[in-house]
This record gives structure tokens, sequence and C-alpha cells, in this order.
């Protein structure tokens, strides 16, 4: 117990002594969870309403592939993109392999499908009563479809923090393409199993709690939105 | 005119409407009646361009809908449970006005003066949770009437108002329709709302319109007697002996004109003998009156003002309605 307590000690000092490696993970988590988690929503929402909405050929089909993207082990996610993005590899040219561009990219392929199916999940619980009277108002689709979002707003601000709490926790991508450098490409997750296998249990607790406040952070941030709409 | 011509529609592969013909004239006042299940709910959201008809054509001043969004801009409905957006009364109010693109100053006048009409000003900054069922119904209506249609189409109106906010109700859309020309086509089973409002009364059963007059219209299970050739069909509280061979589902009709009034049971040839009493006398036509009575359900027979000086009918007063097995049509 004394090793629990004395990390926690080292987590706290760490935290509020400002030290530039820990923010410095911490900022860059932040940066890459907060433009992985927007390109992933900005794609998958949209996409969930197609989904939702509309009738097309292969969309039971587009559905199952959706879900079963959900449960896609992050490695595998890792290993695939890391085979892109090699030099040689297809997409090498590009050169983001150890780059957190390339986390970013990870983190998309990962949320896009959570986006996705839930905000088709959100959408289908609107009462469909709502996109009829939209519709009968003489709203166009663009509209009808805002009015539809509205009603799901609560359930889509949950998409939104699943997906974030997603990326922001996702380790076996990270790793895999960003490799984990010092100062480039180290986030949260990648260092907290670095320092963890290092022994430095103090310095783990200290990012495994900021990655916490992070999550926390994000909620309270979309439940205070959340709370200036009322039924 | 707003029409929908040889339109059949099927829901998963089961026709639930089939018209040759259906035409909504330029500031017609249709009633739609009908049991529950029989097309009517279709029909308005076929007319409203909500759905596209599996076969045939919706026409719109005699030309085929072919952009729905535009259409739609001409023709509102108000369905029989509507819903408001999650939205202050004023928004659900402003929302038609808002996707036309009708200016502020514009929006407001209208907004305030629908609202006077409809009595729900102090409702305006009210949200959806704060309303009775009633209210949301005069919200809805309200709503509707904002954008000015040339057809407003209305699914049971009335179906969450107490009887004096449905007369309130059917009073608005009568001014309303003195303001400016409008055509309104509502569903309703309230026959007697029906015949007091609509100018055109229409009877849907099955998804087809009836050949008969739309009064004592029921959809029955039809049971073989447990002596004899009749059959019987409970409807309501009350159970109808019908001359037919058929057994199972079927629509009723009972032609009002076939339907003896009196005082007291007869002694007669007729199956059919309910006691009830009266709830509703309306003058139709030269010497003609229709009496509605509770009987264990509604009915309604057709006698001469004669008859109702003699009978002494009148709202409340105690009533006997006798109609022969034969007379029951069934389909």
């Amino acid at each position: 117990m004394d090793f629990l307590a004395e990390g926690f000690r080292r987590a706290l000092a760490l935290l509020f002594s400002g030290d530039a490696e820990v923010y410095g993970i911490a900022l860059l988590t932040l940066k890459i969870g907060v433009i992985s988690t927007v390109l992933a929503c900005g794609l998958g929402i949209p996409l969930g309403f197609v989904l939702a909405t509309r009738g097309f050929w292969g969309r039971r089909a587009a559905l199952t592939v959706v879900n079963t993207a959900l449960a896609f082990p992050t490695v595998v996610l890792g290993l695939l993109l890391y085979g892109l993005l090699s030099r040689r590899g297809p997409l090498g040219a590009v050169g983001w392999l150890y780059t957190w561009q390339a986390i970013a990219l990870g983190d998309v392929l990962l949320a896009l499908p959570i986006a996705a199916a839930l905000a088709a999940a959100a959408v289908q619980g609107v009462d469909p009563r709502i996109r009829r009277t939209a519709e009968t108002l003489g709203a166009g689709r663009w509209r009808t479809a805002w009015s539809v979002a509205r009603e799901a707003r609560f359930a889509l601000a949950a998409v939104i923090t699943t997906a974030f709490g997603h990326v922001v926790a996702e380790i076996g991508s990270a790793m895999t393409v960003g490799g984990n450098i010092r100062g480039q490409t180290r986030t949260l997750t990648t260092a907290v199993a670095l320092y963890t296998s290092q022994g430095d249990f103090g310095l783990a607790l200290a990012l495994g709690l900021i990655l916490l406040l992070l999550a926390l952070l994000v909620n309270v941030a979309l439940q205070a939105l959340q709370g200036r709409g009322h039924a | 005119m707003l029409e929908l011509r040889d339109v059949r529609h099927e829901y998963d592969g089961r026709v639930v409407l089939h018209l040759e013909r259906f035409a909504v004239p330029p500031g017609a006042a249709i009633a739609v009646v009908g049991p529950n299940g029989s097309g009517k709910s279709t029909l308005l959201r076929l007319l409203a361009l909500l759905e596209r008809p599996t076969q045939g054509r919706v026409l719109l001043d005699e030309a085929v809908v072919t952009s729905r969004g535009a259409a739609r801009r001409r023709v509102t409905l108000v369905e029989q449970r509507p819903i408001l957006f999650r939205a202050t009364v004023r928004e659900n109010l402003e929302f038609g006005l808002q996707v036309r693109g009708i200016r502020r100053t514009e929006v407001n006048r209208r907004i305030q003066d629908v609202a006077a009409r409809f009595g729900i000003t102090p409702l305006l900054g009210r949200r959806r949770h704060e309303l009775s069922d009633g209210e949301v119904q005069r919200v809805a209506v309200a709503r509707a009437l904002a954008v000015e249609p040339d057809v407003l189409l209305l699914d049971e109106p009335a179906s969450s108002a107490d009887r004096a906010a449905a007369l309130t109700l059917y009073r608005a859309l009568s001014e309303e329709r003195v303001r400016r020309p409008m055509a309104v086509c509502l569903a309703s089973h309230q026959l007697e709302d029906a015949y007091r409002w609509a100018d055109d009364v229409r009877a849907l059963a099955d998804g087809r319109l009836s050949p008969v007059t739309p009064e004592n219209l029921f959809r029955v299970e039809l049971m073989p007697a447990e002596s004899g050739d009749l059959k019987h069909a409970c409807v309501g509280t009350v159970e109808i002996a019908a001359m037919t061979d058929r057994t199972g589902p079927a629509i009723l009709a009972v032609p009002p004109t076939d339907i003896f009034v009196s005082r007291e049971p007869l002694a007669s040839s007729a199956r059919n003998t309910f006691q009830g009493r009266v709830t509703g006398l309306a003058r139709r036509g030269p010497g003609a009156v229709h009496v509605t009575a509770d009987v264990g359900v509604e009915l309604i027979a057709v006698v001469t003002e004669e008859a109702v000086r003699d009978l002494a009918l009148a709202p409340g007063s105690p009533v006997v309605f006798s109609f022969k097995a034969s007379a029951v049509r069934v389909f």
C-alpha cells in the first residue's frame, strides 16, 4: 500500500509543479483528442444520419459493417495503418509514420464507426413525427435534418463524449504508428504504459490522473451545454 | 385543387388505401369519416406529400407533383397526436415562417395574430412539457395556420380536446376560412362534428371510399349465432344482429333511414332494438333531422321534423332505436 500512497503523493506533486514534460504530454493528447474527435464526429454523425433516415440499397449491410467496426481491435488497426504509412506502404510518401498526425488518423478511424453507430441510434430514437412535422411545415432536407438533430442533441452530445473518451484512452494504434517518441508522439496512454514498465509508478499515476481529469472536463463541459437546453 | 388519382398504397404488401380519385377542391370543407384502421391517416399523409403512393399520382392544380418540397409549402398536415419541437410555443409558431424566409416583422405580426385567434398568447413563452394535450393540439393547429396554407389537413383534430375545446377549434377553423380562402380536409370519427362542420362528408372503409353514407359504420368481428342464421357483432356495449353469410372481420353499416325511432320498445320484426338517450339533433335538408343517440354505441337515425315533434325528441330524452337484421349492410 505504501507504494500506492507514494505514487499518489508523487502524482500530486507533479501535477502542481507544472512539470513541462507532463503538461507537454497532456497537451499533445488533448490536441490529438480534439482534432480526431472533431473529424470523426464531423464525418460519423452525418453518416449516422444517413444510415438512420435514408432507405438505400445496402443500408443494412452498411449498418452491420459500422457496428462490427465498433469492436475493431485497436492494435490491429494500428498494424494496418502501420502497413499503409510505412515507407514501403501505399501512403509512405506522406511521411506521417511516427508523427502525431498518424496517431490522429488512427483515432479518427477508431472513433468514426462509434460516432456513426451511436448517431444512427440517437436519430432513430427521435420521434418520427418530428421529421414529418418539419416537412409538412415546409422545411427542406437540411432544415428537417437540423430539426431532428436538435431533438437528439442530448444523445448526440453523448456521442461526442464517447468518441472523445475512446480517442484519449486508445493505446494500441498510438503505440504502433506513433512510436511513443519523447516530446513528439508520446501521449498520456503510451506514457503511462512506458513509465509503468520502467517502474516509475508515481509519474504513470500522475499521467493517469490527468487522463481522468481530461475526460471529466469534457463531460462537464458537455453537461453544461446540455443544461442550457430544456425539454 | 389537390387530388389523388388511381392511388393504391401498401404497407408490407398489404393494401391500405385504394382510391380512384380523391379531390380537395379550393375552399372545400371536407370531413373523412370511418372506423379506426380505415385508411384516414394514410390518406392524409399522401395528400400532405409526406409519403409517396405505391401506385398512382398526386396532383396539385391539375399538375402531377414532382417536387414534393415546393408542394409542401402549400399543404400542411396536423397529425392526430401532434408533436411540438423542443422549443417554446413562439419558436414552434415561427418554424414554418422561418423556413419560408419571411421577414421578422411579418413573422411577429402573424404569430401575434394567430396566437390571439387561438387563445394561446399566454402560452407563447412555454415549452412543450408545460402544456396539456389540448393546448398542444391548439398550438399545432395554430402553427399550421401561421404558414397560411392553401390546404389544411387535420387528423382527428378534436381527439385530445374536451367538448368545449373541440367546438372552439371548429369555430376558429370556420373563422379562418372566412378570413381567407383555404381548403380544409379533416379526418374524424365524430360524425356529429363532421356533419356540423363540413360541406362534404366522405366515408372510408378498408381503404376505399364507401358507397354508403358514412353514418353508423363499424369495423366488427362477425360471429355465428348459437341458433338461427343471423350473425352477431359486438359494437360498443351492444350486439348487432345482421343477415349475412359472412363471418369474421367485416364492416357493418346501418343506414340511418332504416332505423325506427320510438319512445318505447316496439313489438316488431326488428331483431335489433336498443334503448338509450338522444345526444344531438341536427337539421339536414328540407324536413330531415339527424337524431344522434347513445344506445351503448353512437347511432344516427334520420327522421322527419314531424316525428321529432310527435316524439318530443330533445337532447337527453330517452329513445329506442330499432332496425331489422336485413337492414344491416355488411362489407
